[in-house]
């Protein structure tokens, strides 16, 4: 609307120019200068006020278009399993969210001003060019139809080499992301040299479809400026013997040349515009294709009652893609109250469980239960508020202690944080820090020690007194002293717990124990009658206490 | 939450008085390209003519063919503006080009010092800085610079040439009328002005907000996990949205000032074409000027008005690019902490001996974790470090291999100060098995030669040393097998075994395991100790662990407690003596359950 005012109001003025010289060539001493020049000046400041608004308006647009692209892109990230983020690199997600965010932006913002603009200034030129003579605009036209063949030709080009330009700049940001976030093993492993190279290659691919892709937009601009000039030569030659024929004004031929100036810009501008266009349809597409992997059964409310804790695998067999089964036929339960350990070699399953369990990965129908629900038809987010597991490596936020705990959730108060911690044996270590729970950690956890990290995630996991715990592993970095606290901790609170694990005596006093083996469970039963049993758990048994007894001797 | 104090960067104490020094740095970057930069700046001129020349065609045509019917005459103008046409478009092309071109080379570079600087900084800067803001750095911030040079330095270049060219010409054809156009620059130079202080500290804000949405953005990938398993999705995606939010409206404010300097320059331009009217016309009825010469002076002075639009929007791409260089060389002018001293000194025999000597160590303020801490590795011995969680294991680790400097006391490695060592050759020398096992992305076998050397025997035979042969064989493609990011598609344990195999494939002569069989089962951790006993015979090893089970045939026990070396002795030696260690282990023997 804005736009429209101003292409008319700036239209105004190559024919008020043109009245003031066929005025002027008329009469000179009658012609109403100052009646011309105000007319002049009125358009300009109102032009410059609408074009103004216009501006805002569409930017403004645009701005919004791009915020919610990257919310939609955000939300679409918190439904991807970590299967999803197996298919893209932190890297490239970044990439997708910054740099084809902002080429749509521009594409909403830029694209839509300068095509709106070109679009109105050319049905209003046009329209003002026919008023003055018809059969002149169709001459000064006559270069017009090349043009579309060669934006046709060029277009093409220009989406292939930006999907090109943007798929290396993900692999770069990959890159990057990947090193600057595993810099202590870069230093550790002299591994400078070589991250520098593999950046060396990225970068340079990099810069040759950059390169790639300028080649072919380095053609726009000159072509729409050629293309402009040559309607100036027709209109030159075929108007200037129409003037000389007396057929038109030459007033009426300068106020053709003002239109075809007018157009200038906005034909210059259409090269950059189609380029843009391009560029972000092709980046559009790569969102798209992060939006269309979101999971979309997704469903985080947690209403509902949460189904009572009792877990159940029933004959579970589950492989990775590509992969051989990891879990084959697992058949046992875990009652309410009762805690459950799980035990094997490194590679045997044991965090697989817990994957499937909370539908990280997705289970086969019927194979786990919950409460006697299969999980597979629960909503997701009821699922999840029904237990609580801490993961085998502790993932820690760059913010507060305090909220790393909480995360936000609703009525967890200190008090809640302050129990959680006790139990979870870090409440000592924390009161030390200088700023308490106010303490902010690096990344990560970064700034925690190992064992820190993952009483943490633990105190996290028990902020909200789940009635079902399932902990992978979490004792790994924790001495045996501060475990056994832990655990007796745990049992007095007495939720139902799934313990993973490759401390035996941290399994020891279990009300049963799985001892799983590529896949399989080999044997069941507590302690005692699986020692007996003389089997795989045996074996291990015996050989953590033949060496404390050799140790000992 | 309340944004820590720290994550904030001090950019904001960069001064005004900054510009010209950052142009000539920017100049500075660009200068390794000057073939390609003054190649194209070579063009101007010839461009800047064949355009000028156009609206004098078309006063000749009009004054002294169409207004005479000479049409021999009209037809050789025309001619000649379409070879002017022609060779414009030629001259612009390649200028489009090199300039494009040029612009993408100075990315590559600044991209590439960026990183490179980045992979010698010091790990306390890591710790502070998130990912995702030096991300933004290295990806978006870089680009922004470009744009200086393509669309900022070069056209403001091409554009004051063609502005000189005007104005000389429209000098030359009628001074009077060119001075009337140009009362209106003095306008023009004070509406720049206004808008140049704001501008810059608009883009400063947006570049700041959008480092800290891509930070928030690159942690909640990688932790999307811990998200989902809480279900806190709606609270993230608040979270998220403020700073989306935050973003836009700096946006927005940026973009107010774009519009408003454009518009302004568009509506200066008119008025301009209105004195020109109003005094030309003026002129004409005197009968000093020619219809022609008028009709090219508008059109001159539409051309005039053109680079200065033009520079009114190049003059905000500018401000965004000195806003983001600014942000790239205050990265680039902090040095690293911790680097390799200008005069190093190479030990006699690199034979493994370690020696702490009084260190004191904090890694904020005067919160000492390690407080005179003294201990000697001779060579070849084996060491174990224990001690109860948080209790500064780890950091002895990285005050040995100098990730980090001691507050006072010395560490030596063979005799040298570490501070004296050349930091390469320390870290070739110390190797390091983290408590956490990080992989890269690619194929298993490039993630066990990680400086690139180790041959496929070295490979194989750390493999099975680190009890990790069969993990590699039962993998769909073996040692090609890719890992996807941080090994997610490995057990933990199996993430162990092969940081284990890494650092054997490294060779280097005094090895750290630090926790590095936690995840890790008895029976396979039984065989790599046994592995790794002939491996690294009579090289100096020190292991960390918690699992007193793993280390008691250590040939010496540390016992680190309130930052010092509590006890130390053999195990059973240890245990008689009935201290810290033994109490450690009773505990750990008592840990069961029920
Ligand atoms: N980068 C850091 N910045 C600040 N403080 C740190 C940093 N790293 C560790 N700390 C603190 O220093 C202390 C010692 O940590 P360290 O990692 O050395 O412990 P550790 O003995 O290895 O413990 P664990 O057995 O749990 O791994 C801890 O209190 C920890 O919070
Ligand atoms: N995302 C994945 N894609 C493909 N294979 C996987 C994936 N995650 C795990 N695996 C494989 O599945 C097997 C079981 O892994 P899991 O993590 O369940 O073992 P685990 O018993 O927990 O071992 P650990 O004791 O080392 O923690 C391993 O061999 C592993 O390589
Ligand atoms: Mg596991
Ligand atoms: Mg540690």
């Amino acid at each position: 609307m804005c736009l429209a005012i101003a292409t008319g109001l700036s239209l105004l003025i190559p024919w008020t120019v043109k009245h003031a010289i066929d005025a002027l060539a008329a009469d000179g001493a009658a012609a109403p200068l100052a009646h011309y020049v105000g007319l002049i000046v009125f358009c300009a400041v109102g032009n410059g006020a609408a074009r103004l608004a216009s501006r805002f308006a569409i930017a403004g647009a645009a701005q919004h278009v791009a915020a919610d692209l990257l919310a939609r892109l955000y939300a679409a990230l918190q439904t991807f399993p970590p299967s999803a983020f197996a298919r893209y690199t932190t890297g490239d997600l970044m990439a997708r969210a910054t740099s084809d965010v902002s080429a749509v932006r521009s594409l909403v913002g830029f694209g839509t001003i300068s095509a709106a603009s070109t679009v109105l200034a050319f049905v209003g030129a046009l329209a003002a060019m026919m008023a003055v003579d018809p059969w002149l605009t169709v001459w000064a036209m006559a270069p017009s139809p090349v043009l579309v063949l060669l934006v046709r030709r060029y277009n093409a080009l220009v989406t292939t080499r930006t999907h090109a330009m943007q798929d290396r700049l993900g692999e770069l940001s990959t890159i990057v992301q990947e090193r600057l976030a595993g810099m202590g093993v870069v230093r550790a492993y002299t591994m400078e040299a070589r991250a520098a190279a593999e950046f060396a290659g990225a970068n340079a691919a990099l810069r040759d479809a950059s390169a790639e892709l300028a080649r072919t937009q380095a053609h726009f601009t000159p072509l729409m400026g050629l293309v402009t000039g040559l309607g100036t030569l027709v209109i030159l030659w075929a108007g200037g013997t129409a003037v000389a024929s007396g057929r038109i004004t030459l007033g009426a031929l300068v106020a053709f040349t003002g239109y075809l100036g007018y157009l200038a810009w906005p034909t210059v501008a259409l090269g950059f515009t189609l380029a843009l266009g391009r560029r972000g349809l092709a980046s559009m597409e790569r969102i798209q294709q992060v939006l269309g992997d979101a999971r979309t059964a997704a469903d985080d409310t947690a209403a509902g009652v949460a189904p009572e804790a009792a877990v159940r695998f029933a004959n579970l067999t589950f492989a990775y893609e590509g992969r051989p089964p990891v879990l084959r036929g697992v058949s046992f339960e875990v009652r309410p109250g009762e805690l459950v350990a799980v035990v094997g070699p490194t590679g045997s399953g044991k965090s697989t469980l817990g994957l499937l369990l909370a539908r990280l990965w997705e289970p086969p129908p019927r194979t786990v239960f919950l409460g006697g629900v299969d999980v597979t038809t629960l909503p997701l987010g009821r699922l999840r508020s029904a237990l609580a597991w801490v993961p085998q490596d502790a993932f820690l936020f760059s913010r507060a202690l305090a909220d790393n705990v909480t995360l936000g959730r609703d009525g967890l108060g200190e008090g809640d944080v302050r129990r959680a911690a006790t139990t979870a044996g870090i409440a000592e270590e924390v009161a030390a820090f200088p700023a308490g729970w106010d303490t902010v950690v690096g990344e990560r956890g970064l700034t925690l020690s190992g064992g820190q990290r993952q009483r943490v995630a633990l105190a996290r996991a028990l902020a909200a007194a789940p009635p079902l715990l399932v902990l992978d592993d979490v004792f790994a970095n924790v001495d045996a002293a501060k475990e056994g606290q832990i655990l007796a901790g745990l049992r007095a609170a007495a939720p139902t717990i799934l313990l993973m694990t490759h401390r035996l005596r941290a399994a020891q006093g279990a009300d049963r124990i799985v001892v799983l083996d590529e896949g399989r469970v080999v044997e069941t039963g507590a302690h005692a009658a699986l020692l007996a049993a003389d089997g795989l758990y045996a074996r291990l048994w015996r050989m953590q206490r033949l060496e404390e007894e050799i140790a000992r001797a | 939450m309340p944004e820590p104090a720290i994550h904030e960067e001090h950019d904001d104490v960069l001064g005004r008085a900054f510009d010209r020094r950052l142009a000539g740095r920017l100049w500075a970057t660009a200068r390794a390209h000057h073939r390609l930069v003054w190649g194209s700046v070579a063009l101007f001129p010839f461009i800047t003519l064949l355009e000028l020349a156009q609206p004098y065609l078309l006063k000749i045509a009009i004054d002294d063919h169409i207004l005479h019917a000479d049409w021999t005459g009209l037809t050789a103008v025309a001619v000649v503006y379409a070879a002017v046409l022609g060779a414009l478009y030629g001259l612009r092309l390649m200028e489009a080009f090199l300039m494009a071109l040029t612009g993408q080379r100075v990315i590559h570079d600044l991209r590439a010092r960026l990183f490179e600087h980045l992979l010698r900084l010091e790990a306390g800067f890591f710790d502070r800085t998130p990912v995702g803001r030096l991300m933004t750095r290295v990806l978006s911030d870089v680009e922004a610079v470009s744009e200086a040079f393509t669309s900022g330095l070069f056209a403001v270049v091409a554009d004051v040439v063609t502005l000189v060219g005007v104005v000389a010409i429209m000098l030359w054809m009628d001074w009077r009328l060119a001075l009337v156009t140009f009362a209106i620059v003095p306008v023009l130079f004070a509406v720049a002005g206004y808008f140049r202080i704001r501008a810059r500290d608009a883009y400063r804000e947006v570049r700041r907000r959008l480092a800290r949405l891509n930070a928030f953005l690159q942690e909640s990938i990688q932790g999307m996990a811990v998200i989902q398993l809480f279900a806190r999705e709606a609270h993230e995606r608040a979270e998220f949205q403020q700073r989306n939010e935050d973003y836009r409206r700096s946006l927005f404010t940026s973009t107010r000032f774009e519009a408003s300097l454009y518009a302004g320059v568009e509506a200066l331009g008119s008025v301009a074409l209105a004195l020109l009217v109003w005094y030309g016309g003026g002129r004409i009825l005197d009968g000093a000027l020619t219809f022609g010469a008028l009709v090219a002076f508008i059109q001159y002075t539409n051309r005039f008005f053109l680079p200065i639009r033009d520079l009114g929007a190049k003059y905000t791409v500018m401000q965004a690019a000195m806003a983001s260089a600014e942000r790239i060389y205050s990265l680039l002018d902090r040095g690293p902490e911790v680097e390799t001293p200008r005069a190093t000194r190479a030990p006699a025999a690199a034979a493994g001996r370690v020696a702490f000597e009084g260190v004191w160590f904090a890694y904020a303020d005067e919160r000492w974790v390690l407080a005179d801490c003294s201990f000697t590795v001779t060579p070849g011995e084996h060491v174990a470090l224990v001690g109860t969680t948080g209790e500064g294991k780890s950091t002895c680790v990285r005050l040995l291999n100098r990730t980090w400097d001691v507050g006072r006391g010395r560490v030596l490695v063979d005799g040298v100060d570490v501070r004296e060592w050349d930091l390469g050759r320390l870290r070739r020398h110390v190797g390091v098995i983290f408590q956490d096992p990080v992989l890269f992305t690619g194929s298993v076998e490039s993630n066990l030669t990680l400086d690139g050397d180790g041959g496929r025997v070295a490979v194989e035979r750390a493999l099975s040393a680190a009890n990790a042969a069969a993990l590699v064989e039962r993998l769909p493609q073996g040692l090609a097998t890719p890992l996807v990011e941080r090994a997610a598609n490995l057990s933990h344990g199996e993430r162990q075994l092969l940081a284990i195999a890494r650092a054997l494939v490294y060779n280097p002569a005094i090895l750290v395991l630090d926790e590095a069989t936690s995840s890790v089962d008895p029976e396979s951790e039984r065989m790599i100790r046994d592995a790794m006993a002939r491996l690294m015979a009579g090289r100096t090893t020190i292991t960390i662990a918690h699992r007193l089970s793993t280390i008691h045939d250590a040939d010496r026990i540390l016992v680190l407690h309130r930052g010092r070396i509590h006890e130390e002795g053999t195990h059973a030696a240890l245990l008689k003596r009935g201290g810290l260690y033994a109490r450690l282990h009773e505990l750990g023997a008592g840990a069961a359950l029920g």
